[in-house]
């Protein structure tokens, strides 16, 4: 199976230069639905999904390359040289925006740009370090993905009363978007939550452009203030947007955000 | 209120004491309304609900999940359904809730989410046992495979053994037609040297001495054919066996009892021949067998006692049988006599490999006969019989 295959890879447009966008914990390139569309004219575009989301391949979940964000990154180098991307840009939401800034690193002349929209290097808390949780509030949430008692109606059901290899047959997609299977979503969670990428953003090269909301539980503007101090020559936009999710949010603010910025 | 105001009509009643929890939140995600069944069900008042967040209202771990998960679902679709939410009490406790909501725009501009909350503690214990039992079952499974998968081991392993036993067999079958062929031709060079020698030497002495070398050269053929018997028998496809039909027996026995005789000019055998019709055999394995049983009556039979050598058929069984008197064979050795490599308690100067008997026994194994022994102090006699075909 290709990587385009495995990743579920999908490319839009015939302009140069490529935005890749890349989705975070959580759902799948679907989150990019509002604002890829926007790119499509005057770029060409590519979605994809990490393997364990979407409509990735499941049989490619390998636990022991996914337990670190570099073996998400290095799909991203794999995608990439399969669609022989020079000088592209990379978009990453949430966790994706770190597994940009490491493609990025392991592959320099790949991306010229990297825009990170609610990123963090870190989201435990260490000493004067603010990552916004402490230690035992990320174990509760491993703990309780391991109880499976999240997001079971939405992600667990379905394995049960319906078929999820064919959604299609089950009553429509709904919820769909966001369904994962409960080990691999543990497993993401794990290499999401517990990673520490601090030491890697000054080996950025990219240019680089932070995009921040207000009232972010999963990255504050605090752990966006860090990235931006990082990164040398990074910029930082605060969005009129709350939430951890401004590509759904605000989709019109990051599209122009965005656009500045290219 | 009292009870007489209180209508089925009443949309404010209905709102605030229905028998699920409300809540509205703004475009800006803050709750605007929250109904007074969930401000029970919380033990809050809406006074300190408004303004906060849905996800405020669950754990961290439940807001990140809600947060990366939910949050984003509404977006996508307008609506989620059915989703599962711990929610926070007022006194730390958790509610189980099933939570539905859906977004309400105007030309496309998000105006307020709606939000149904369900109880569901009842159907959280039933998914949890669903889940505990689906682990039962993965925990059952996994080690059913570790358990398939030690038995696949094992019979890997069997068949490798299985495989090294069988290129053993073929080292020992090359090894040994190697040897039979090796030690073979040596001796044809010393056969045809006696024979020759014989033609020029006539005196006593030499006479004797030539029949000793001529009988040794012929022990040693046989010991040969023995092995190369052995190795096809027993390890390779067995000994086989080409029957010619319709050609009388007498002559084949007749030459092995001559045979023989000339080698035991001083010993009597007495043959009974009585075979109404050809019997259809292998006639150089038959006069292998017989030749091996008749030496061995020789050999170890009481030499002042004739050798018997009856041949008849009765009852649809060809039946060969070799009578010599002299010591019995002790019971013990009996059971033993047709294993290979077996050897009684011989004279050292007549010592074999043990094959004789082992190979006799397969030869009229092939003949779909066996070869039988019985023993006492008036004789000891072997039978081979067989069905006629």
């Amino acid at each position: 199976m290709s990587v385009i295959e495995r990743n579920h890879v999908q490319k839009h447009g015939s302009g140069e230069p490529v935005i890749v966008f890349a989705h975070g914990f959580g759902c799948d390139q679907n989150m990019w639905r509002l604002v890829e569309p926007g790119f499509r004219e005057r770029y060409s575009t590519v979605m994809f999904d990490h393997v364990g989301a979407g409509r990735s391949d499941l049989s490619a979940y390998d636990k022991d390359k996914y337990a670190d964000l570099r073996g998400y990154a290095s799909d991203v180098v794999e995608i990439g040289r399969a669609l022989d991307l020079h000088d592209a840009i990379f978009v990453g939401h949430s966790v994706s925006a770190m597994i940009g800034a490491l493609a990025s690193i392991e592959a320099p002349d790949m991306f010229a740009k990297l825009v990170m929209v609610g990123p963090s290097p870190r989201y435990i808390n260490d000493g004067d370090y603010y990552g916004g949780f402490t230690a035992p509030q990320i174990e509760e949430l491993l703990t309780s993905l391991a109880d499976n008692h999240l997001g079971w109606s939405a992600a667990m059901a379905p394995a049960i009363m319906g078929n999820p290899d064919r959604p299609e047959l089950g009553e429509e997609l709904t919820n769909s978007f966001c369904r994962t299977d409960p080990d691999i979503a543990r497993q993401f969670a794990r290499a999401t939550f517990t990673s520490d990428n601090r030491a890697d953003l000054k080996k950025v090269q990219a240019d680089t452009l932070i995009l921040q909301t207000r009232d972010d539980i999963i990255a504050s503007e605090q752990v966006g203030e860090y990235v931006n101090k990082e990164i040398a020559g990074s910029r930082i936009v605060y969005l009129d947007a709350t939430g951890h999710c401004p590509n759904l949010s605000a989709p019109g603010a990051v599209i122009a955000a965005m656009n500045e910025f290219l | 209120m009292n009870s007489s105001d209180l209508s089925d009509g009443d949309l404010e009643d209905l709102y605030e004491n229905a028998p699920c929890g409300y809540l509205s939140l703004g475009p800006d995600g803050r709750i605007v309304r929250v109904n007074a069944t969930l401000c029970t069900w919380l033990g809050r008042s809406s006074d300190t609900l408004i303004g906060t967040r849905l996800r405020d209202l669950l754990n961290v771990a439940g807001r990140i999940f809600y947060e990366t998960h939910f949050a984003p679902l509404l977006r996508i679709q307008g609506f989620f359904e059915e989703v599962a939410l711990d929610l926070v009490k007022i006194d730390g406790g958790t509610l189980p809730v099933l939570a539905n909501a859906s977004e309400r725009k105007v030309s496309d501009d998000l105006v307020f989410t709606r939000v149904t909350l369900f109880r569901a503690p009842q159907r959280r214990r039933h998914e949890r046992e669903l889940v505990e039992l689906r682990n039962a079952e993965q925990e059952t499974r996994r080690r059913l495979e570790e358990l398939n998968a030690g038995l696949h081991t094992r019979i890997n392993d069997a068949a490798e053994l299985q495989v090294l036993s069988v290129r053993d067999a073929e080292l020992r079958e090359q090894f040994i037609a190697v040897l039979g062929h090796d030690l073979r031709n040596p001796l044809a060079g010393l056969a045809g040297g006696t024979n020759i020698l014989k033609q020029i030497h006539n005196d006593a002495k030499s006479v004797r001495v030539l029949r000793l070398m001529a009988e040794s050269i012929n022990r040693m053929n046989g010991l040969i054919d023995n092995l190369m018997d052995l190795a096809r028998g027993r390890l390779g496809s067995g000994i086989t066996i080409q029957r010619t039909s319709g050609v009388r027996l007498e002559p084949t026995l007749a030459q092995v009892v001559n045979e023989l005789r000339a080698g035991h000019p001083d010993r009597s055998i007495e043959m009974r021949l009585n075979l109404s019709q050809p019997v259809d055999v292998d006639h150089a394995r038959i006069a292998q067998m017989f030749s091996n049983l008749l030496g061995n009556a020789i050999t170890h039979g009481a030499e002042d006692r004739p050798v018997v050598v009856d041949a008849g058929i009765e009852n649809g069984q060809f039946q060969l049988s070799i009578a010599n008197g002299g010591e019995p064979i002790p019971q013990g050795a009996l059971d033993r006599l047709f294993q290979p490599f077996y050897r009684g308690e011989v004279r050292s100067n007549m010592q074999g490999l043990g094959l004789g008997l082992y190979i006799a026994s397969q030869i009229a194994l092939a003949h779909g006969g066996r070869i039988s022994v019985t023993s006492d102090i008036t004789e000891t006699k072997f039978t081979f019989s067989m069905p006629i075909i």
